[in-house]
């Protein structure tokens, strides 16, 4: 014992210090970008279009946070019926073991394919196969299958998490399916099943990589159309340091980007949290 | 799911419901599966114009605008292979750290901290990151070794690095989380120690978790773009060393895509690419499933 001793104090000192640094990187990134970027985040920043030349000097980011907004719209109005009900289908009404065990391995393999790839298909298959162009719409549609398998694996846990007795319980009272689907089900996986939306949102917002080539330009002027390409704010942030525009705009992108997904998350923790009360 | 519940018994209303739920799944998987489909399709695969010969030489230089062109990608998949070898190499010891941290030594109040904190670490875009290492390692290096721009592999291996951390930390942590729940109470209570407990018992039933959480990294590491592409220096020639400039092949493809025209040699070539990829990540995830199932199946041999 008096040999193993010391071993032990240093095995103890080194697994604390793996988890100080653990707890350090996330303050060390997120305070080193909050004070180099906090001093040039302003509500004009938020809320008025790229200026100067060339454009993202001056001015601010709102074409690129609707752009972003936009394609993820176009991308949920995908994911969430086809994920919600896949889910759905795959805890409630999947009449053999194989099968689901055999979707839910493809499904989860997936959504481990790096978003690139996505990207990669997205250009193959909608803008220059479909022939829809650098676009919302063929971007949002790259988002919409870069969220999908998150989003059919967290519904049908939610679904599969809703306890047996609830089920037994309305369905002895001699109501049909649709009915304890829609009165018990939905309401008892509703809020898994939204920490589960805000993750995939999450982290399609930030993606840049599929969007590079499917639906984003530097700049660009006028509204938000299906069939144009649009701004986003990642995009905008690598095209601010990539061509090296201007760093304090990029700073504050860095910041909004970070602040936003945080509170983003930070929803889906609270929702989680709420979960295990109910 | 429906053993005690008879199909039978569905209501029109309810047939309709399943129909929906069910053409959704199968829209899913279809749509998914078409993606794979099409991938492969790109490669020239099924018009027998696979690059087979271009794949295979590594040694020759990627200069697509010579004559004759030349499409060797042995820079790409070296700067691949060294940036992910730097990330795991820095991540996987500091995680599975984090994780036993996170599962047996922190007291709950640091690991109140420590769960967010992880969260948040996982939850900063790519492109945040790229941007982050810009910032401090690049412009570090730049101004320590007076070169006008400091972009190097090693500066990227160090952001992947971060990125991947979260990943190894909070799946190992899950797997020595699980292993000390069922036999520390045992353990302890036959007098042998801590370290003896961790060492011969939570360490050898862990390890395919922590396996597992080895192979995630690494699937991580090696689909990763953005940041790659910011930090890496893009340039394809092949590195001379870790501090010298390269071209991983997530980077080739974001770079070289955008100014390819479909259905060309070059085309065909960054698809097979992106292929060979694909197939890398997906043996990876199935490794990582076979592995937590024996993380399961054996935890009470």
């Amino acid at each position: 014992m008096t040999r193993r001793r010391p071993l032990d104090f240093l095995f103890r000192g080194l697994v604390w210090a793996a988890g100080i640094i653990g707890m350090a990187l996330p303050m060390w990134i997120v305070g080193f970008l909050v004070i180099r970027g906090a001093g040039k985040l302003s509500w004009s920043f938020l809320v008025d279009h790229p200026r100067g030349y060339p454009p993202g000097t001056e001015g601010g980011i709102l074409p690129a946070m609707l752009g972003s907004a936009a394609l993820i719209l176009v991308g949920l109005v995908i994911a969430v019926p086809l994920g919600v009900g896949g889910g759905l289908y795959l805890a409630e009404f999947c009449p053999s073991k194989r099968l689901q065990s055999y979707a839910r391995a493809g499904v989860e393999a997936l959504a481990g394919v790096p978003s690139i790839l996505y990207g990669l298909f997205g250009y193959a298959c909608f803008v220059v196969f479909l022939r829809m162009g650098i676009s919302l719409l063929a971007g949002g549609l790259v988002l919409g299958l870069v969220m999908l398998p998150i989003l059919l694996i967290t519904s049908q846990e939610a679904f599969a998490a809703v306890a047996a007795q609830f089920r037994e319980a309305t369905l002895s009272l001699g109501t049909d399916r649709a009915s304890w689907i829609f009165w018990v089900l939905l309401p008892k996986a509703r809020a898994r099943i939204l920490s589960g939306l805000v993750l995939a949102v999450g982290h399609a917002v930030g993606s840049a990589a599929p969007v590079l080539f499917t639906a984003s330009v530097y700049f660009r002027k006028g509204g938000l159309h299906l069939d144009q390409p649009v701004m986003t704010l990642p995009t905008h942030l690598y095209f601010l340091v990539s061509e090296a525009i201007s760093f304090d705009h990029a700073f504050a992108t860095a910041l909004v980007l970070v602040i936003g997904l945080s509170i983003f998350n930070g929803a889906a923790m609270v929702l989680r949290h709420q979960m295990r009360d109910s | 799911m429906t053993d005690g519940h008879p199909v039978s018994s569905l209501s029109g209303r309810d047939r309709m419901l399943k129909y929906l739920a069910q053409a959704a799944l199968w829209g899913t998987l279809t749509v998914l599966g078409l993606m794979v489909v099409f991938l492969l399709k790109e490669t020239g695969l099924f018009q027998g114009l696979l690059p087979t010969r271009d794949l295979l030489r590594v040694g020759a230089p990627w200069s697509p605008l010579a004559t004759p062109p030349s499409f060797g990608l042995g820079h790409a998949w070296v700067g691949s292979f060294l940036v992910t070898g730097i990330s795991l190499a820095l991540a996987v010891p500091l995680g599975i750290g984090i994780g036993i941290f996170a599962a047996e030594l922190a007291p709950p109040a640091v690991a109140r901290i420590l769960q967010p904190a992880l969260e948040l670490l996982a939850g900063i875009p790519a492109v945040v990151y790229g941007f982050f290492g810009y910032v401090t390692f690049v412009k570090w290096y730049a101004d320590w070794s007076g070169r006008p721009t400091g972009e190097s592999l090693l500066a990227a291996g160090l952001v992947l690095a971060i990125m991947i951390l979260p990943f190894i930390a909070s799946t190992s942590a899950e797997a020595l989380r699980t292993v000390y729940q069922d036999y520390r109470e045992a353990a302890l209570g036959l007098g042998v120690t801590e370290g003896c407990l961790f060492r011969r018992i939570v360490l050898i039933k862990a390890l395919p978790g922590l396996a597992a959480a080895v192979a995630l990294g690494l699937a991580r590491a090696l689909g990763e773009t953005l940041a790659v592409l910011m930090l890496s220096g893009n340039t394809a020639a092949m590195p001379t060393g870790l501090l010298s400039r390269g071209q991983p092949l997530t980077a080739l493809l974001l770079t070289e895509l955008g100014e390819t025209a479909a259905g060309t040699p070059k085309y065909r070539m960054l698809f097979s690419a992106a292929c060979l990829l694909l197939l890398a990540v997906l043996a990876l995830n199935l490794v990582i499933l076979a592995l937590k199932r024996r993380f399961l199946e054996h935890l009470h041999d």
